[in-house]
Protein backbone atom coordinates (compact mmCIF):
# COMPACT_ATOMS: atom_id res chain seq x y z
CA UNK A 1 0.00 0.00 0.00
CA UNK A 2 3.55 2.21 0.00
CA UNK A 3 2.57 5.16 -2.42
CA UNK A 4 6.75 5.56 -1.75
CA UNK A 5 9.13 2.45 -1.07
CA UNK A 6 12.45 2.53 0.57
CA UNK A 7 14.38 -1.40 1.31
CA UNK A 8 15.19 -1.02 4.57
CA UNK A 9 18.15 -2.41 5.98
CA UNK A 10 18.20 -5.82 7.94
CA UNK A 11 19.74 -4.84 10.65
CA UNK A 12 18.14 -3.12 13.66
CA UNK A 13 21.07 -0.75 14.06
CA UNK A 14 21.28 0.73 9.90
CA UNK A 15 19.18 3.31 8.76
CA UNK A 16 19.19 4.07 5.04
CA UNK A 17 20.66 7.55 4.69
CA UNK A 18 18.16 8.06 1.96
CA UNK A 19 15.64 8.31 4.48
CA UNK A 20 17.20 12.21 5.43
CA UNK A 21 17.09 13.10 1.88
CA UNK A 22 14.85 11.77 -0.77
CA UNK A 23 12.19 14.09 -1.08
CA UNK A 24 9.64 12.34 -2.22
CA UNK A 25 9.26 10.79 1.06
CA UNK A 26 8.48 14.22 2.61
CA UNK A 27 4.80 14.68 1.66
CA UNK A 28 4.64 11.05 2.76
CA UNK A 29 5.53 11.85 6.00
CA UNK A 30 3.25 14.45 6.09
CA UNK A 31 -0.17 12.73 5.38
CA UNK A 32 1.29 9.65 7.79
CA UNK A 33 3.20 11.34 10.91
CA UNK A 34 2.33 14.60 11.19
CA UNK A 35 -1.17 14.46 9.83
CA UNK A 36 -1.65 11.23 11.13
CA UNK A 37 -1.89 9.29 14.40
CA UNK A 38 0.62 11.31 16.74
CA UNK A 39 0.26 13.42 18.76
CA UNK A 40 2.28 16.91 18.78
CA UNK A 41 3.60 19.54 21.70
CA UNK A 42 2.35 22.84 20.32
CA UNK A 43 2.89 24.99 23.84
CA UNK A 44 2.36 24.71 27.32
CA UNK A 45 -0.38 26.36 28.39
CA UNK A 46 2.24 28.68 30.94
CA UNK A 47 2.77 30.43 27.68
CA UNK A 48 -0.66 32.12 27.89
CA UNK A 49 -0.60 32.85 31.97
CA UNK A 50 -3.62 35.32 31.46
CA UNK A 51 -7.76 35.39 30.26
CA UNK A 52 -7.32 36.56 26.14
CA UNK A 53 -4.09 35.50 26.23
CA UNK A 54 -3.19 33.80 23.02
CA UNK A 55 -0.79 32.32 20.46
CA UNK A 56 -0.21 31.15 17.08
CA UNK A 57 1.85 28.99 15.47
CA UNK A 58 2.23 26.58 12.38
CA UNK A 59 2.47 22.79 12.55
CA UNK A 60 3.74 21.15 9.60
CA UNK A 61 1.88 23.88 7.83
CA UNK A 62 -1.02 23.90 9.70
CA UNK A 63 -2.13 27.04 11.64
CA UNK A 64 -3.36 26.97 15.26
CA UNK A 65 -4.49 29.02 17.24
CA UNK A 66 -4.00 28.60 20.69
CA UNK A 67 -6.19 31.28 23.46
CA UNK A 68 -7.34 31.46 26.82
CA UNK A 69 -10.69 32.46 27.21
CA UNK A 70 -11.97 34.53 29.87
CA UNK A 71 -12.92 31.67 32.25
CA UNK A 72 -9.50 30.67 32.32
CA UNK A 73 -9.84 27.47 30.09
CA UNK A 74 -7.51 26.99 27.28
CA UNK A 75 -8.58 25.99 23.82
CA UNK A 76 -6.69 25.02 20.52
CA UNK A 77 -8.67 26.06 17.12
CA UNK A 78 -7.61 26.40 13.28
CA UNK A 79 -6.27 29.88 12.69
CA UNK A 80 -8.63 29.56 10.17
CA UNK A 81 -12.06 31.78 9.95
CA UNK A 82 -15.02 29.52 9.08
CA UNK A 83 -16.25 31.71 6.37
CA UNK A 84 -14.08 31.48 3.59
CA UNK A 85 -10.82 29.93 5.48
CA UNK A 86 -8.69 33.71 5.86
CA UNK A 87 -5.73 33.20 8.27
CA UNK A 88 -7.92 34.74 11.30
CA UNK A 89 -5.13 36.01 13.51
CA UNK A 90 -1.51 37.67 12.16
CA UNK A 91 0.49 38.06 15.66
CA UNK A 92 2.27 35.20 17.00
CA UNK A 93 1.31 36.12 20.78
CA UNK A 94 -1.00 38.82 22.68
CA UNK A 95 -4.32 39.37 24.46
CA UNK A 96 -7.53 39.71 22.70
CA UNK A 97 -11.09 37.72 23.81
CA UNK A 98 -12.42 38.49 20.57
CA UNK A 99 -10.97 37.85 16.51
CA UNK A 100 -12.10 39.57 14.04
CA UNK A 101 -11.78 38.10 10.21
CA UNK A 102 -11.30 41.46 8.17
CA UNK A 103 -12.01 40.02 5.40
CA UNK A 104 -15.77 39.97 5.57
CA UNK A 105 -15.83 40.91 9.29
CA UNK A 106 -16.78 37.66 11.19
CA UNK A 107 -16.26 37.95 14.98
CA UNK A 108 -15.39 34.86 16.81
CA UNK A 109 -15.16 34.84 20.92
CA UNK A 110 -11.92 33.40 22.28
CA UNK A 111 -14.46 30.13 23.17
CA UNK A 112 -14.64 29.58 18.61
CA UNK A 113 -18.22 30.87 18.83
CA UNK A 114 -18.93 33.13 15.42
CA UNK A 115 -20.84 36.55 17.62
CA UNK A 116 -21.57 38.45 14.60
CA UNK A 117 -21.35 38.59 11.06
CA UNK A 118 -22.48 41.23 8.56
CA UNK A 119 -25.36 40.89 6.73
CA UNK A 120 -26.38 37.12 7.44
CA UNK A 121 -30.15 37.83 6.43
CA UNK A 122 -28.37 37.55 2.93
CA UNK A 123 -26.79 34.60 3.41
CA UNK A 124 -28.07 30.46 2.35
CA UNK A 125 -31.29 30.34 3.66
CA UNK A 126 -31.42 28.93 7.11
CA UNK A 127 -27.99 29.92 8.18
CA UNK A 128 -26.98 29.74 11.39
CA UNK A 129 -24.21 31.05 13.24
CA UNK A 130 -24.30 28.14 15.47
CA UNK A 131 -22.88 26.27 12.48
CA UNK A 132 -19.74 28.06 11.72
CA UNK A 133 -17.44 28.43 15.00
CA UNK A 134 -13.98 28.01 14.54
CA UNK A 135 -12.39 24.81 13.79
CA UNK A 136 -10.73 22.50 16.06
CA UNK A 137 -7.88 19.27 16.20
CA UNK A 138 -8.34 17.51 19.07
CA UNK A 139 -5.99 18.29 21.60
CA UNK A 140 -4.95 17.01 25.37
CA UNK A 141 -3.11 18.93 27.84
CA UNK A 142 -0.65 16.72 30.47
CA UNK A 143 0.53 19.19 33.15
CA UNK A 144 0.15 22.46 30.98
CA UNK A 145 1.85 20.65 28.01
CA UNK A 146 -0.66 21.09 25.38
CA UNK A 147 -0.89 18.58 22.75
CA UNK A 148 -2.33 18.23 19.52
CA UNK A 149 -3.76 15.33 16.94
CA UNK A 150 -4.90 15.60 13.57
CA UNK A 151 -6.38 12.01 13.30
CA UNK A 152 -9.12 10.67 14.46
CA UNK A 153 -7.30 7.58 15.55
CA UNK A 154 -4.80 8.36 18.08
CA UNK A 155 -5.14 7.04 20.55
CA UNK A 156 -5.20 8.90 24.12
CA UNK A 157 -2.46 11.29 25.35
CA UNK A 158 -1.58 9.01 28.25
CA UNK A 159 -0.93 6.10 26.06
CA UNK A 160 0.52 7.86 23.52
CA UNK A 161 3.12 8.97 26.33
CA UNK A 162 3.61 5.22 28.39
CA UNK A 163 6.25 5.59 30.86
CA UNK A 164 7.68 8.86 29.34
CA UNK A 165 4.98 11.04 30.50
CA UNK A 166 6.46 10.42 34.15
CA UNK A 167 9.94 11.36 33.18
CA UNK A 168 8.42 14.31 31.17
CA UNK A 169 6.30 15.16 34.51
CA UNK A 170 9.39 15.37 36.10
CA UNK A 171 11.23 17.55 33.65
CA UNK A 172 8.39 20.51 34.02
CA UNK A 173 9.16 20.55 38.09
CA UNK A 174 6.90 17.92 38.33
CA UNK A 175 3.90 19.99 39.00
CA UNK A 176 3.68 21.80 35.45
CA UNK A 177 3.10 24.95 37.21
CA UNK A 178 5.48 26.69 34.93
CA UNK A 179 6.47 30.75 33.81
CA UNK A 180 7.85 31.54 30.84
CA UNK A 181 11.02 33.20 30.39
CA UNK A 182 11.19 33.16 26.83
CA UNK A 183 12.07 31.88 23.37
CA UNK A 184 15.14 31.52 21.20
CA UNK A 185 13.57 30.55 17.40
CA UNK A 186 16.32 29.00 14.88
CA UNK A 187 15.31 27.50 11.60
CA UNK A 188 17.85 24.39 11.04
CA UNK A 189 19.07 23.52 7.21
CA UNK A 190 18.49 19.89 8.39
CA UNK A 191 15.69 17.19 7.97
CA UNK A 192 13.19 17.09 10.60
CA UNK A 193 14.81 13.52 11.29
CA UNK A 194 18.39 14.81 11.75
CA UNK A 195 17.48 17.03 13.98
CA UNK A 196 15.71 13.90 16.14
CA UNK A 197 18.53 11.84 15.55
CA UNK A 198 20.97 13.48 18.10
CA UNK A 199 22.38 10.61 20.56
CA UNK A 200 23.32 9.89 24.15
CA UNK A 201 26.96 9.06 23.00
CA UNK A 202 28.32 12.27 21.40
CA UNK A 203 28.23 14.61 24.66
CA UNK A 204 31.07 14.10 26.13
CA UNK A 205 32.79 14.09 23.13
CA UNK A 206 31.49 16.88 20.71
CA UNK A 207 31.27 19.42 23.68
CA UNK A 208 34.03 20.53 24.87
CA UNK A 209 32.59 22.42 27.76
CA UNK A 210 32.10 19.41 29.47
CA UNK A 211 35.83 18.85 29.51
CA UNK A 212 37.05 22.20 29.90
CA UNK A 213 34.64 22.63 32.98
CA UNK A 214 35.73 19.73 34.74
CA UNK A 215 31.82 18.31 34.73
CA UNK A 216 31.48 14.50 34.20
CA UNK A 217 28.04 13.76 32.91
CA UNK A 218 26.00 12.24 35.52
CA UNK A 219 25.37 8.38 35.80
CA UNK A 220 22.04 7.37 34.47
CA UNK A 221 19.65 5.75 32.75
CA UNK A 222 18.26 5.63 28.91
CA UNK A 223 14.97 3.99 27.93
CA UNK A 224 12.27 3.99 25.16
CA UNK A 225 8.89 4.37 25.66
CA UNK A 226 6.40 2.43 23.95
CA UNK A 227 6.04 1.55 20.17
CA UNK A 228 7.14 4.96 18.97
CA UNK A 229 10.34 4.86 20.90
CA UNK A 230 10.47 8.04 22.67
CA UNK A 231 13.91 8.24 24.25
CA UNK A 232 14.12 9.11 28.05
CA UNK A 233 17.38 10.21 29.63
CA UNK A 234 17.57 10.43 33.67
CA UNK A 235 20.15 11.00 35.17
CA UNK A 236 21.61 12.18 38.60
CA UNK A 237 22.30 15.97 39.18
CA UNK A 238 26.12 16.24 38.05
CA UNK A 239 27.92 19.85 38.79
CA UNK A 240 31.12 20.74 37.59
CA UNK A 241 33.86 20.87 39.83
CA UNK A 242 37.50 21.93 40.44
CA UNK A 243 39.07 24.50 37.95
CA UNK A 244 36.99 25.97 35.74
CA UNK A 245 37.95 28.50 32.80
CA UNK A 246 34.38 30.33 33.56
CA UNK A 247 34.68 33.72 34.81
CA UNK A 248 30.93 33.63 35.86
CA UNK A 249 30.40 30.43 37.61
CA UNK A 250 26.75 31.07 37.95
CA UNK A 251 26.74 29.69 34.61
CA UNK A 252 26.81 25.78 35.77
CA UNK A 253 25.81 26.61 39.28
CA UNK A 254 22.74 24.03 40.41
CA UNK A 255 20.41 26.41 42.70
CA UNK A 256 17.70 24.74 42.47
CA UNK A 257 15.70 22.82 45.69
CA UNK A 258 15.63 19.10 44.89
CA UNK A 259 18.97 17.70 43.42
CA UNK A 260 16.90 14.17 43.26
CA UNK A 261 15.58 15.50 39.78
CA UNK A 262 18.59 15.59 38.14
CA UNK A 263 18.77 15.76 34.53
CA UNK A 264 15.92 14.67 32.42
CA UNK A 265 15.85 15.09 28.46
CA UNK A 266 12.39 13.41 27.05
CA UNK A 267 11.86 13.16 23.15
CA UNK A 268 8.73 12.34 21.85
CA UNK A 269 8.30 11.04 18.37
CA UNK A 270 8.16 12.77 16.07
CA UNK A 271 9.84 16.12 16.93
CA UNK A 272 9.39 17.01 20.52
CA UNK A 273 12.57 17.51 22.52
CA UNK A 274 12.56 18.76 26.03
CA UNK A 275 15.36 18.84 28.87
CA UNK A 276 15.73 19.87 32.41
CA UNK A 277 19.37 21.01 33.27
CA UNK A 278 21.19 22.48 36.23
CA UNK A 279 17.92 24.13 36.31
CA UNK A 280 16.99 24.86 33.06
CA UNK A 281 13.78 24.37 31.48
CA UNK A 282 13.18 23.93 28.19
CA UNK A 283 10.86 22.68 25.93
CA UNK A 284 11.49 22.64 22.25
CA UNK A 285 8.73 22.66 19.70
CA UNK A 286 9.20 21.66 16.30
CA UNK A 287 7.41 21.47 12.68
CA UNK A 288 9.13 20.55 9.54
CA UNK A 289 9.19 23.18 6.82
CA UNK A 290 10.34 21.16 3.96
CA UNK A 291 12.37 17.92 3.75
CA UNK A 292 15.48 20.09 4.11
CA UNK A 293 14.37 23.07 7.03
CA UNK A 294 13.10 22.15 10.99
CA UNK A 295 12.05 25.47 12.71
CA UNK A 296 12.73 25.08 16.48
CA UNK A 297 10.97 27.31 19.07
CA UNK A 298 12.86 26.70 22.44
CA UNK A 299 10.68 27.87 25.16
CA UNK A 300 12.18 28.45 28.19
CA UNK A 301 10.86 28.40 31.87
CA UNK A 302 11.10 29.07 35.73
CA UNK A 303 8.34 27.95 38.17
CA UNK A 304 5.43 29.73 39.61
CA UNK A 305 6.96 29.47 42.98
CA UNK A 306 10.47 30.91 42.10
CA UNK A 307 11.58 33.97 44.10
CA UNK A 308 13.05 36.90 42.35
CA UNK A 309 16.52 35.54 42.89
CA UNK A 310 15.76 32.29 41.25
CA UNK A 311 13.99 33.33 38.48
CA UNK A 312 17.23 35.84 37.48
CA UNK A 313 19.16 32.80 38.09
CA UNK A 314 17.43 30.66 35.73
CA UNK A 315 16.79 33.58 33.34
CA UNK A 316 20.69 33.77 33.63
CA UNK A 317 21.46 30.26 32.96
CA UNK A 318 18.36 29.71 30.09
CA UNK A 319 19.77 32.29 27.82
CA UNK A 320 23.59 30.75 27.76
CA UNK A 321 23.83 27.25 28.21
CA UNK A 322 21.49 24.84 26.28
CA UNK A 323 20.21 26.59 22.98
CA UNK A 324 21.47 26.88 19.48
CA UNK A 325 23.95 29.60 20.83
CA UNK A 326 24.37 27.78 24.09
CA UNK A 327 27.82 27.13 25.68
CA UNK A 328 27.72 23.28 25.88
CA UNK A 329 24.76 22.72 23.00
CA UNK A 330 25.60 25.10 19.91
CA UNK A 331 27.41 22.63 18.57
CA UNK A 332 24.78 20.24 18.46
CA UNK A 333 22.98 22.81 15.66
CA UNK A 334 26.08 23.38 13.65
CA UNK A 335 26.02 18.86 13.90
CA UNK A 336 22.33 18.90 12.36
CA UNK A 337 23.36 20.53 9.08
CA UNK A 338 26.91 18.53 8.56
CA UNK A 339 24.55 15.17 9.25
CA UNK A 340 21.93 16.25 6.44
CA UNK A 341 24.60 17.20 4.15
CA UNK A 342 26.71 13.82 4.61
CA UNK A 343 24.11 11.84 4.58
CA UNK A 344 23.60 12.88 0.68
CA UNK A 345 25.71 9.67 -0.05
CA UNK A 346 25.23 6.15 -0.40
CA UNK A 347 24.75 3.44 2.07
CA UNK A 348 23.12 3.35 5.74
CA UNK A 349 23.80 5.47 9.16
CA UNK A 350 25.39 2.27 11.34
CA UNK A 351 25.12 2.80 14.84
CA UNK A 352 27.50 1.02 17.31
CA UNK A 353 27.46 2.77 20.41
CA UNK A 354 25.58 0.19 22.87
CA UNK A 355 23.99 -2.27 20.53
CA UNK A 356 24.52 -5.68 21.74
CA UNK A 357 22.76 -7.36 19.20
CA UNK A 358 21.74 -5.74 15.49
CA UNK A 359 19.37 -8.29 15.41
CA UNK A 360 17.39 -7.13 18.47
CA UNK A 361 15.90 -3.84 19.74
CA UNK A 362 16.27 -2.96 23.26
CA UNK A 363 14.49 -0.79 25.79
CA UNK A 364 17.09 -0.02 28.26
CA UNK A 365 20.29 1.67 27.25
CA UNK A 366 23.17 3.70 29.03
CA UNK A 367 23.36 7.00 29.08
CA UNK A 368 26.04 7.33 26.72
CA UNK A 369 24.59 4.81 24.02
CA UNK A 370 23.36 6.11 20.50
CA UNK A 371 21.37 2.27 20.79
CA UNK A 372 18.44 4.38 22.09
CA UNK A 373 17.31 6.37 18.97
CA UNK A 374 16.79 2.79 17.26
CA UNK A 375 13.20 2.17 18.49
CA UNK A 376 12.22 5.11 17.11
CA UNK A 377 13.58 4.46 13.66
CA UNK A 378 11.60 1.10 13.76
CA UNK A 379 8.66 2.96 14.27
CA UNK A 380 9.73 5.38 11.37
CA UNK A 381 9.64 2.55 9.20
CA UNK A 382 6.87 0.46 9.98
CA UNK A 383 4.41 3.67 9.87
CA UNK A 384 5.97 4.44 6.27
CA UNK A 385 5.30 1.00 5.55
CA UNK A 386 8.87 0.13 4.63
CA UNK A 387 10.32 -3.35 4.20
CA UNK A 388 12.80 -4.72 6.18
CA UNK A 389 15.57 -6.62 3.66
CA UNK A 390 15.11 -10.30 4.30
CA UNK A 391 17.84 -11.76 6.74
CA UNK B 1 26.49 69.36 4.50
CA UNK B 2 27.16 72.81 6.37
CA UNK B 3 26.85 70.78 9.78
CA UNK B 4 29.94 69.23 11.13
CA UNK B 5 29.51 66.29 13.35
CA UNK B 6 30.11 67.26 16.69
CA UNK B 7 32.92 65.22 18.96
CA UNK B 8 30.11 63.09 20.71
CA UNK B 9 28.96 62.14 17.17
CA UNK B 10 32.52 60.94 16.14
CA UNK B 11 33.20 58.99 19.03
CA UNK B 12 29.52 57.42 19.20
CA UNK B 13 30.60 56.10 15.18
CA UNK B 14 33.81 55.42 16.10
CA UNK B 15 32.27 52.96 18.28
CA UNK B 16 29.79 51.33 16.29
CA UNK B 17 32.56 51.09 13.34
CA UNK B 18 34.93 49.15 15.20
CA UNK B 19 32.52 46.82 16.94
CA UNK B 20 30.93 46.36 13.23
CA UNK B 21 35.39 45.68 12.13
CA UNK B 22 35.93 43.65 15.42
CA UNK B 23 33.12 41.43 14.76
CA UNK B 24 33.31 41.26 11.09
CA UNK B 25 37.35 40.15 11.94
CA UNK B 26 36.39 37.75 14.29
CA UNK B 27 38.71 39.41 16.40
CA UNK B 28 36.73 38.37 20.02
CA UNK B 29 39.69 40.36 22.19
CA UNK B 30 39.03 43.66 19.91
CA UNK B 31 35.20 42.92 21.01
CA UNK B 32 35.45 43.14 24.16
CA UNK B 33 37.89 46.14 23.89
CA UNK B 34 34.96 48.17 23.39
CA UNK B 35 33.63 47.32 26.26
CA UNK B 36 33.89 49.28 29.23
CA UNK B 37 35.78 48.27 32.34
CA UNK B 38 32.96 48.07 34.48
CA UNK B 39 31.82 45.12 36.00
CA UNK B 40 28.36 46.40 35.15
CA UNK B 41 29.54 46.57 31.38
CA UNK B 42 27.33 44.39 29.11
CA UNK B 43 25.65 42.93 25.99
CA UNK B 44 22.28 40.96 25.45
CA UNK B 45 21.36 39.82 21.66
CA UNK B 46 17.29 38.64 21.85
CA UNK B 47 14.37 38.74 20.11
CA UNK B 48 12.48 42.36 19.82
CA UNK B 49 9.22 39.88 19.82
CA UNK B 50 10.68 38.71 23.10
CA UNK B 51 11.40 42.40 24.78
CA UNK B 52 7.73 43.07 23.47
CA UNK B 53 6.10 40.88 25.70
CA UNK B 54 8.51 41.53 28.73
CA UNK B 55 10.51 38.32 28.11
CA UNK B 56 14.01 38.99 29.09
CA UNK B 57 15.51 35.69 27.42
CA UNK B 58 17.80 35.91 25.00
CA UNK B 59 19.68 34.54 22.21
CA UNK B 60 22.82 35.98 24.48
CA UNK B 61 22.67 37.67 28.06
CA UNK B 62 26.01 38.79 29.17
CA UNK B 63 24.88 41.44 32.19
CA UNK B 64 28.18 41.36 33.78
CA UNK B 65 31.88 41.88 32.85
CA UNK B 66 32.57 38.37 33.94
CA UNK B 67 30.15 36.65 31.08
CA UNK B 68 31.93 39.00 28.39
CA UNK B 69 35.08 37.75 29.36
CA UNK B 70 33.39 34.38 29.51
CA UNK B 71 31.96 35.01 25.69
CA UNK B 72 35.55 35.29 24.20
CA UNK B 73 36.44 32.06 25.47
CA UNK B 74 33.43 30.22 24.55
CA UNK B 75 34.42 31.26 20.79
CA UNK B 76 37.90 30.87 20.63
CA UNK B 77 38.48 28.08 23.03
CA UNK B 78 35.50 25.71 23.93
CA UNK B 79 34.05 25.84 20.49
CA UNK B 80 36.90 26.48 18.28
CA UNK B 81 36.69 23.39 15.51
CA UNK B 82 33.07 22.26 16.18
CA UNK B 83 31.04 24.24 13.67
CA UNK B 84 30.69 25.27 10.13
CA UNK B 85 32.44 28.84 10.19
CA UNK B 86 30.94 31.95 8.68
CA UNK B 87 32.36 35.25 7.82
CA UNK B 88 29.34 38.30 8.58
CA UNK B 89 29.48 41.71 7.48
CA UNK B 90 27.51 44.41 9.77
CA UNK B 91 25.78 47.25 8.28
CA UNK B 92 25.36 50.07 11.20
CA UNK B 93 23.42 53.06 11.40
CA UNK B 94 23.66 55.28 14.17
CA UNK B 95 19.58 56.90 14.01
CA UNK B 96 19.27 58.47 17.49
CA UNK B 97 21.48 59.64 19.95
CA UNK B 98 21.44 61.67 23.15
CA UNK B 99 23.72 62.70 26.06
CA UNK B 100 23.13 61.95 29.52
CA UNK B 101 25.62 63.31 31.33
CA UNK B 102 29.07 64.16 31.16
CA UNK B 103 30.19 60.70 30.96
CA UNK B 104 27.48 58.78 29.81
CA UNK B 105 25.04 59.04 26.25
CA UNK B 106 23.02 56.47 24.75
CA UNK B 107 22.36 55.80 20.82
CA UNK B 108 19.97 53.63 18.92
CA UNK B 109 21.12 52.15 15.48
CA UNK B 110 20.25 49.87 13.08
CA UNK B 111 21.55 47.06 11.70
CA UNK B 112 22.02 44.29 9.20
CA UNK B 113 24.15 41.49 8.72
CA UNK B 114 25.23 39.16 6.06
CA UNK B 115 25.95 35.86 6.55
CA UNK B 116 28.27 33.96 4.04
CA UNK B 117 29.13 30.31 5.58
CA UNK B 118 32.65 29.43 4.51
CA UNK B 119 31.52 25.74 3.54
CA UNK B 120 28.70 27.24 0.78
CA UNK B 121 30.31 30.55 0.05
CA UNK B 122 26.27 31.61 -0.12
CA UNK B 123 25.76 34.73 1.37
CA UNK B 124 22.40 35.40 3.27
CA UNK B 125 21.17 37.91 6.05
CA UNK B 126 21.29 36.65 9.29
CA UNK B 127 19.74 39.45 11.16
CA UNK B 128 18.11 42.48 11.10
CA UNK B 129 17.48 44.77 14.06
CA UNK B 130 18.56 47.46 16.40
CA UNK B 131 21.40 47.93 18.41
CA UNK B 132 20.10 50.12 21.80
CA UNK B 133 23.11 51.45 23.07
CA UNK B 134 24.55 52.65 26.82
CA UNK B 135 27.89 54.34 26.14
CA UNK B 136 30.27 55.80 28.76
CA UNK B 137 32.40 58.75 27.66
CA UNK B 138 36.31 59.46 28.47
CA UNK B 139 37.56 62.43 28.84
CA UNK B 140 39.79 61.91 26.05
CA UNK B 141 36.58 61.72 23.46
CA UNK B 142 36.79 58.24 23.34
CA UNK B 143 33.43 55.99 23.95
CA UNK B 144 33.09 52.07 25.38
CA UNK B 145 29.92 50.62 25.58
CA UNK B 146 28.58 50.23 29.03
CA UNK B 147 25.47 48.01 27.63
CA UNK B 148 25.00 46.74 24.32
CA UNK B 149 21.26 45.42 23.58
CA UNK B 150 21.10 43.98 19.93
CA UNK B 151 17.48 43.83 19.12
CA UNK B 152 16.75 41.42 16.60
CA UNK B 153 13.57 42.29 14.52
CA UNK B 154 14.48 38.29 13.17
CA UNK B 155 12.75 36.46 15.73
CA UNK B 156 13.25 33.44 13.78
CA UNK B 157 16.96 32.83 13.06
CA UNK B 158 18.65 30.83 10.33
CA UNK B 159 20.47 28.16 12.27
CA UNK B 160 22.75 28.99 15.17
CA UNK B 161 24.76 31.90 16.27
CA UNK B 162 28.64 31.50 16.90
CA UNK B 163 29.52 35.53 17.71
CA UNK B 164 27.82 37.94 19.30
CA UNK B 165 25.69 40.26 16.52
S1 LIG C 1 -13.08 34.80 5.24
FE1 LIG C 1 -13.30 35.57 7.24
S2 LIG C 1 -15.06 36.78 7.10
FE2 LIG C 1 -14.90 35.95 5.12
FE1 LIG D 1 24.39 17.78 22.27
Amino acid sequence: MADVTLTWPKNYNEVPKAAFTRSDLYSEEIKRIFHGPEWHPVAHESELPNPGDFRTIRLAGIPLLISRDEGGEVRVFYNACSHRSNQLETAVMGNKTEFECPYHRWLFSAKGELVGCPNPREFVPGFDKADYPLGQPRFELFYGLIFVTFSAETEPLDQFLGESGETLRELMASDGRLKLLGYQKVRYDSNWKGYNDNDGYHAPLLHAAFKMLNWQGGKGRQYTATKRGHVCFESALSVASGPSVLKDKDLIAFKGQDPSVGSRIVQLFPTFVSTKHLDVINLRFATPIDAETTEVHYAYFAHQNDDADMLRHRLRQSSNLLGPCGLISMEDASIFHRIHIGSHTPGNAIFQKGVRDPGKLESEFSQNDESGNLPRWEYYRSVMGFERAEA
Amino acid sequence: MTDSMNGLEMALDRLLLADANALDSKDMKGWLANYAEENEASYYCRAAENTEHNLELGFMFDDCRARLEDRVTYVTEIWAGTFQDYRTRHFVQRVSHRQIDASTAEAMSNFSVFMTPMDTGVTQILAAGRYLDMVRLSGDGRAKFLSRRAELDTSVLPRYLVYPI
